[in-house]
């Protein structure tokens, strides 16, 4: 049985190359039960990279990642995803053909059986994320914010215990945001899953993650509560800039 | 896809015209309802593979596969003819998913040609065994004496019962999962679904009915050669698709009967009957890109908001 203080997700000297280019290097990377983790850095510091080496996307060239106390490293992503770690795309992270129900289905389908119980499981879903009034709507024709919560959506359907979000603030305004946010909040704690999120949006980051990771060059800068990824000087220096710093 | 079935109007029709081709007693009206009842279920199997968004051209291979079947376990194995019809379907469908484990990896493009070399290959190996009669292929495949005078009924029975499981196999949480993997097949894969073998499974079904439709084709014309299964015939339910719209499963039978009327009357002008299937789809494509259902759909939400 794991213990409470147990790691959720575990990476030791995670690496990844292509070509001559080394594009994480040597990550070090813990997520725990109940937490909100921000993964940040500048463009090309590797987020992306480590988002897709953590789900099974890429095969690590280095390096040991384990889910729940279970090494994985090189598993597929279905067999990730089925271990109840679920990601979301940064680009159009949802069917675009179909109705925002049928989306949001899809979800439930793995983890729950019987046709009603998935719709009650996916309109229950929709209702947490305020999607209900656009549930008979086909998903591509909504606006980008909506599409947007579907896409969590249908990846918080299928009740991970580690819910990894790749972007999913970017485009929306700002009561979009804090809505989101308090959704995540939500999320933790009223499921007891936790959530990695990569993000762009710094504001956010700072005000929801329990902890922050730092990425810069395919290496971690830094790492802490919020407080301390302020205060660090190497990170005001690479990334933050004196606005966040102070 | 709405939620309003109306299947109660839906089996009412199709019994009308089930109980109607009873009492076609011309010989060559007879030949026209089988050739489109086996042109629509060859159809909806192609359509079926397009919801996981693949154009299968293997579609002619396997009813080519339930045709030699067919003719094979009534020639030359003397079996029930009952048997002799679902094995057809099965083993295409067994085949299938040989074909499908190796090339649903495969997308597009890819995935088109390769179904296009094994109908062709598949084809040749029936020319070079000379058990399956090599290139003048088989001959006197007869349905039991009992259904020769039902033939149409039968023929058209048997396509809409499968056309109706394909259905009903589309509207499931399976056929949600065949049309997420067209849409994001990433999504569906981070959250739990196994693609490759929903696609198989698609796959599977969809050759199931591809091979019934091969030996519907062997029983009707009692006579079968190689030169029926080359890529044509799936080019050809493709036209029938694609004229009749692929958003939902009644296009590709609206497609069948008037390609397949089409054609018959052109054959009556003189043969070039390929002219008038080359212009149907040039225009299917060009002027109702949804095919002739959307089109009628579009008309009828048009018709619908003026009343409001």
């Amino acid at each position: 049985m794991q213990g409470a203080d147990q790691p959720l997700l575990q990476t030791r000297g995670l690496t990844r190359r292509f070509g001559g280019l080394v594009a994480v290097s040597d990550v070090d990377l813990e997520i725990r039960p109940n937490e909100i983790l921000g993964l940040i850095g500048p463009n090309g510091a590797g987020k992306s990279t480590t988002f897709n080496l953590i789900s099974g996307f890429y095969k690590p060239s280095a390096g040991t990642l384990s889910i729940f106390g279970k090494d994985c490293t090189g598993r597929t992503p279905l067999a990730i995803s089925r271990m109840g770690l679920v990601r979301t795309f940064q680009h159009g992270s949802l069917m675009s053909s179909m109705t925002v129900r049928d989306n949001i289905l899809l979800g439930t389908i793995h983890g729950v059986s019987g046709r009603t119980a998935r719709r009650s499981r996916a309109d229950e879903t929709a209702e947490m994320l305020g999607l209900t009034p656009y549930l008979a709507e086909t998903a591509g024709n909504l606006p980008h914010g909506i599409q947007r919560l579907v896409s969590i959506a249908i990846a918080f359907a299928a009740r991970p215990r580690l819910l990894c979000l790749d972007e999913p603030l970017t485009g929306l305004n700002q009561a979009e945001v804090s809505e989101a946010l308090a959704m995540l909040e939500r999320i933790r704690d009223e499921f007891g899953c936790s959530v990695l999120l990569v993000e762009h949006n710094m504001k956010a980051v700072m005000r929801v993650c329990n902890r922050i990771v730092v990425l810069h060059h395919g290496q971690v800068l830094a790492s802490g509560t919020p407080a301390d990824i302020r205060a660090d000087q190497n990170v005001i220096n690479a990334y933050l800039g004196h606005r966040h710093g102070r | 896809m709405g939620d309003n079935l109306r299947l109660g109007y839906w089996a009412l029709g199709v019994g009308l015209v089930l109980g109607a081709t009873l009492f076609v007693s011309d010989p060559y009206v007879a030949s026209i309802v089988n050739i489109v009842s086996i042109a629509a279920l060859t159809a909806v199997s192609l359509r079926f593979v397009m919801l996981i968004g693949e154009l299968n051209f293997a579609t002619a291979a396997f009813v080519g596969i339930g045709a030699y079947t067919t003719g094979t376990l009534i020639t030359i194995l003397d079996w029930p003819f009952a048997v002799a019809m679902i094995l057809g379907g099965v083993f295409a469908s067994l085949i299938s998913i040989v074909f499908g484990y190796v090339t649903l990896r495969t997308k597009g493009p890819y995935f088109l040609l390769i179904g296009f070399a094994f109908t062709e290959a598949v084809r040749i190996v029936y020319s070079k065994s000379m058990v399956l009669g090599g290139n003048s292929g088989m001959v006197g495949i007869f349905p039991p004496m009992a259904l020769d005078a039902w033939m149409p009924t039968f023929v058209m029975a048997v396509a809409a019962l499968l056309i109706f499981v394909l259905f009903l196999i589309e509207r499931s949480d399976f056929g949600r999962i065949l049309t997420a993997i067209r849409d994001n097949e990433d999504v569906a894969r981070t959250v739990g679904l196994n693609v490759l073998f929903a696609k198989i499974a698609c796959f599977a079904v969809a050759s199931f009915a591809a091979g019934v439709a091969g030996s519907l084709h062997a029983v009707v014309n009692n006579v079968i050669s190689p030169g029926d299964f080359s890529f044509l015939l799936a080019a050809f339910a493709l036209a029938y698709v694609k004229v009749g719209g692929e958003d939902n499963i009644v296009g590709p039978i609206v497609g069948a009967v008037l390609l397949v009327a089409l054609g018959s009357y052109a054959l009556g002008l003189g043969g070039h009957e390929h002219i008038f299937y080359g212009a149907a789809i040039v225009i299917a494509v060009l002027v109702m890109p949804a095919g002739i259902t959307g089109l009628l759909r579009k008309g009828r939400d048009r018709f619908m908001a003026r009343g409001n």
